[in-house]
């Protein structure tokens, strides 16, 4: 028999299977640390999950990265050491981003923000404000003193769209309910998130909330005192509340980073303005032990409308002065979710 | 059931204020010496990081806490070498300590961000929880280090006005050459109160990160150690008088908090800046007096060519 | 001249001992924290000195601290110490906000010498006050100037909040871009901003003031001998404020440039402690203008190097002040007395 064809052929077949996976350097750059328990650590879970999926993936990160012009060294080192794909993943590095995208047309960029995408530079966000709803009948249904307490970084337009759905949800199931805000003034100011919180369990709130880029140190505030917290951008944070975890929201980049990655290994990437809610980028955690059936349905149909396209931003709509910022019939989309400067009727707070 | 405003400011401000309290007694032996730190924010960096990764590594907060008061002491002792051994300038060499507070704390602190500690354990006495209002709030609900805090001042006050070792030590901070002529050793003596105060710095920087926060991030501090600073001159170098300054930054902090949480209308920004405007105020309306407080040796420092 | 050479060798010697001092302690700590010293500081060379990009990013990063480090030289002439330059800076590229804002049809020609003067005056001012109260002798400057440090990044953060916010789709709390006639020239095509302009010639008008004028014979007599400078009927409180103004007014320029050469609009952290490196480095040049330059170019250079390391050696960027910190050390332990004023 001739050894020689057959031995061609398997080598031929094995040849797809031995040769390398395709190489592809990308790099993150995080406003904080990765292990905050928050924002920045769904973007670091999302890219080792990426690391996992594709083989050839080398991962170079840089934390506590200024949302300033220095950025723009940091990418364009990443970008020498060979980078091809950069997630700059902080609103905050749109200006050094794109000026770095301008000068490297070969190297596709995925930016977690908003504005125009570019020809190698893609927009993404998780919609979150449409998910806060369900967060809301949580707390609106788990609330006892019909308070709500908030916690804000800062008061972005997306920001204040979280907090006035989640009142929305809240009163949807408990018309007396009412949400505080209270701003620390930073993304990460820990001793002010503290300060917040306990000024807000003070005020008579039980159940507290947040949008700072981690949820630890108001979730173990709250838990201290004996509140109930509902989490943000991470869904590991329930760790930190073992008895007063509600559920919370957090972010899951991995189907849409993989996918990503891909397209950039195969050579075509395609930029675009990419924002997904509940279902795809946004997702649900799982429920706290104190959380009972009957609300735990409530919370999951609510969740369900909403993956399905219900929009909570439907008219009519007044504001917490009394004035109606959303006529009947009219509904604000997802592209409008950065124009808020209005808090809704019931909560309790002012945007400037 | 909410808190009166009072009430509720008062709770934030003992709690914010504790660590700023720890920090100006710290400065405020120091000073007494003759010595300005104004590397003292590095010094609490250092502690808050070094408490909490010991907390993190061990599981202990004790050990935590004990790791801060050291490496606070420490600190302040290679800062010691710099101005009283090298008689290196004070200024520069606060501003040097400052950004090896940044740096060494961030190196540190970045394995453990992140890390949950259960922190320094706190106690109410159930008498104290009965009295209205208090249940709710965290009044009467505190670490060791808060509820030292009175204690700890009224100490420093006791052994820099009624001790020897406390006399010698203003007697430096007068004029280290009367203080070497009457027999007393002023590197020692300094040495000594940079040690001391650098340990209430360490205590310091522990509170934010294991009682406070629960946590280490970068820069946490947050210009605490500039405030202390400020705090010192305020309660004109008097360990009693910075209970009530600290309790009044402590205070104006958690009054932005609190009057937010209440629907106020005004800006957060506006109330952020009251504590350091009034700081402002106070020395302008105070300040002739203060510099007559002021021990003379500092000024040569401090007061520049004065 | 052998004499002169002798003594710059000498220096030079001096000035490469304490910079390999410096390393050598900082690769302990490198090694310590089992990262390769050696690679990180290769890694750096290769990128800051050896690529046209890191030169550039040298310049950009230099350009403030030329500023803010004479902001601080020039008030110490007088003995007079301001620690405020952050505040100061902050103020400096408010006011320039301010008129880039109010006057936005301003052609170019206009524009630009109004954000310059603005700029200066905004720094000024903010340096006025504490020199003011230091003047009456009712607050001392160095606490003064500290304090308002705070106080700057709140106004500048509360008008980005508020009256000043961009609006439109991008809800992140920053002002709209300038108008194009108020941002600053870039030169070559790169990121180097006419701002360096600006601090070069503040440097040059420094070391004029200094050497050549009687302004400065008159402002060392003051630094040198309050007391007898009041008696032979040099007006100190009117030199202690214009001095302070004087510097604010540099650190608000170098305040400007960040926000109209750099940012483009303006933001919060426009400064990541120029203000007191600028301190550090009069500090370490003794308030001469060719050390300023030196010592300017050496922290950007260390700077530069921190954010190499973070992405070589996944360091976190903030280790890079405890190189900046043992340099000091090192200095501060050298010299028995004072280095150059208080």
């Amino acid at each position: 028999m001739n050894w020689k064809p057959l031995l061609l052929a398997c080598s031929l077949a094995a040849a797809p299977v031995l040769a390398d996976p395709p190489r592809l350097v990308i790099g993150a750059i995080y406003v904080g640390s990765v292990n905050d328990y928050g924002y920045n650590r769904s973007f670091h879970d999302a890219l080792l999950q990426v690391k996992q999926n594709l083989p050839g993936v080398t991962l170079l990160e840089a934390e506590n990265v200024p949302e300033s012009p220095a950025a723009e060294r940091i990418m364009e080192g990443m970008i020498q050491q060979g980078a091809r794909l950069l997630f700059p993943t902080s609103f905050g590095y749109s200006d050094p981003a794109r000026h770095v995208a301008k000068r490297h047309r070969d190297v596709a960029f995925e930016y977690a923000g908003d504005g125009d995408a570019e020809k190698n530079f893609g927009v993404y966000f998780g919609s979150t404000q449409a998910a806060w709803y369900p967060m809301g009948v949580a707390a609106g249904r788990m609330t006892r003193s019909n308070k709500l307490g908030f916690v804000l970084g800062m008061p972005i337009g997306y920001a204040v769209g979280n907090v006035n759905a989640f009142q929305m949800g809240a009163h949807s199931v408990n018309p007396k309910v009412q949400t505080i805000v209270v701003v620390t003034g930073g993304w990460s100011d820990k001793a002010r998130e503290a300060g917040a919180t306990n000024a807000l369990l003070d005020q008579g709130c039980d159940v507290v909330a947040m949008h700072v880029d981690s949820p630890a140190t108001v979730i173990q505030t709250a838990e201290a005192r004996g509140a109930m917290s509902i989490g943000f951008q991470s869904l590991e944070a329930r760790a930190l509340a073992p008895k007063g975890w509600i559920t919370g929201l957090g972010f899951t980049w991995a189907p849409f980073f993989t996918e990503i990655a891909k397209s950039v290994m195969a050579g075509k990437f395609r930029s675009a303005a990419v924002y997904q809610g509940l279902g795809g980028m946004v997702a649900m955690a799982p429920f706290g032990p104190s959380v009972p059936p009957a609300v735990q349905k409530a919370v999951t149909d609510s969740a369900n409308a909403i993956a399905k396209g219900f929009n909570p931003f439907t008219g009519p709509l007044v504001d917490n002065t009394g004035r109606v910022q959303l006529p009947s019939g009219a509904s604000m989309g997802a592209d409008q979710m950065g124009t808020f400067n209005w808090y809704l009727q019931g909560v309790v707070g002012k945007v400037k | 059931m909410s808190t009166p405003l009072a009430l509720g400011v008062l709770a934030g401000a003992v709690l914010s204020g504790t660590s700023l309290l720890y920090a100006t007694l710290g400065e405020t032996l120091v000073e007494r010496a003759g010595i300005v730190n104004l590397g003292l924010e590095g010094v609490l960096l250092i502690g808050a990081s070094t408490g909490f990764a010991v907390a993190a590594g061990t599981g202990s907060a004790w050990l935590g806490l004990a790791a801060a008061a050291a490496a606070g002491g420490l600190s302040n002792l290679l800062f010691g070498w710099l101005v009283v051994t090298r008689r290196a300038n004070q200024l520069a060499s606060g501003l040097a300590m400052m950004f090896f507070g940044f740096g060494l704390s961030a190196l540190v602190g970045a394995p453990y961000v992140g890390a949950v500690i259960a922190g320094l354990p706190r106690w109410r006495p159930a008498w104290l929880a009965a009295l209205p209002w208090v249940e709710a709030t965290t009044l009467f609900n505190y670490d060791l280090l808060t509820w030292m805090a009175v204690p700890a001042a009224l100490l420093v006050w006791w052994v820099l006005f009624r001790t020897r070792w406390g006399l010698g030590v203003r007697a430096v901070g007068e004029s280290p050459s009367a203080a070497y002529a009457a027999g007393r050793n002023p590197a020692l003596l300094q040495y000594q109160a940079l040690g001391a105060g650098g340990v209430l710095g360490g205590l310091a920087g522990a509170h934010l990160s294991l009682s406070l926060t629960l946590t280490w991030a970068e820069y946490m501090t947050a210009g605490r150690g500039f405030i202390a600073i400020a705090l010192v001159i305020f309660s004109k170098w008097n360990p009693v008088r910075a209970l009530a300054g600290a309790l009044l930054f402590g205070g104006a902090e958690a009054l932005q908090l609190q009057l937010q949480a209440r629907g106020s209308g005004i800006s957060p920004f506006l109330l952020e800046m009251s504590p350091y405007l009034l700081t402002l105020i106070v020395l302008l309306l105070w300040g002739g007096a203060r510099r007559m407080a002021a021990p003379a040796g500092l000024g040569r420092t401090f007061y520049g060519s004065d | 001249m052998v004499e002169t050479l002798a003594r710059a060798g000498r220096a030079l010697l001096r000035h490469a001992l304490v910079a390999a001092a410096a390393l050598a302690m900082f690769a302990v700590i490198l090694l310590l924290a089992h990262k390769d010293p050696l690679k990180a500081y290769l890694d750096t060379f290769r990128f800051a000195l050896g690529s046209a990009d890191g030169f550039v990013e040298l310049v950009v990063r230099m350009t403030p601290l030329l500023l803010t480090a004479v902001a601080v030289a020039l008030p110490a002439r007088l003995g007079l110490i301001n620690v405020g330059g952050e505040g100061q800076l902050y103020m400096g590229a408010w006011l320039a906000s301010a008129g880039a804002f109010l006057l936005p049809g301003l052609p170019a020609g206009l524009m630009l010498p109004l954000v310059i003067v603005l700029g200066f005056l905004g720094g000024a001012l903010w340096a006025a006050l504490p020199g003011l109260l230091r003047a009456a002798r009712l607050v001392n400057e160095t606490i003064a100037t500290l304090l308002l440090n705070y106080v700057a990044p709140l106004i500048v953060s509360y008008f980005i909040f508020g009256p000043w916010r961009a609006k439109g789709s991008s809800a992140y709390p920053q002002s709209p871009l300038y108008p194009d006639a108020a941002t600053l020239p870039a030169l070559f095509g790169t990121r180097i901003h006419a701002g360096l302009f600006i601090a070069l010639l503040a440097l040059l008008l420094y070391w004029l003031l200094l050497e050549k004028t009687r302004w400065g014979l008159e402002m060392r007599a003051i630094g040198g001998n309050p007391e007898a400078a009041q008696r032979l009927g040099i007006p100190v409180a009117g030199w202690i404020v214009l001095a302070l103004a004087l510097g604010g007014g540099l650190a608000g320029l170098a305040g400007m440039g960040e926000a109209m050469g750099v940012h483009g609009r303006l933001r919060q952290g426009l400064s990541p402690g120029f203000g007191f490196t600028g301190f550090l480095i009069s500090w370490l040049a003794g308030g001469r203008p060719l050390g300023i330059l030196v010592m300017a170019f050496l922290f950007a250079l260390i700077t530069s190097a921190g954010d190499t390391l973070q992405i070589t050696q996944g360091l976190p960027f903030a280790v890079v002040n405890i190189l900046l910190a043992v340099i000091l050390f090192i200095v501060l332990a050298r010299r028995p007395a004072a280095g150059g004023g208080r």
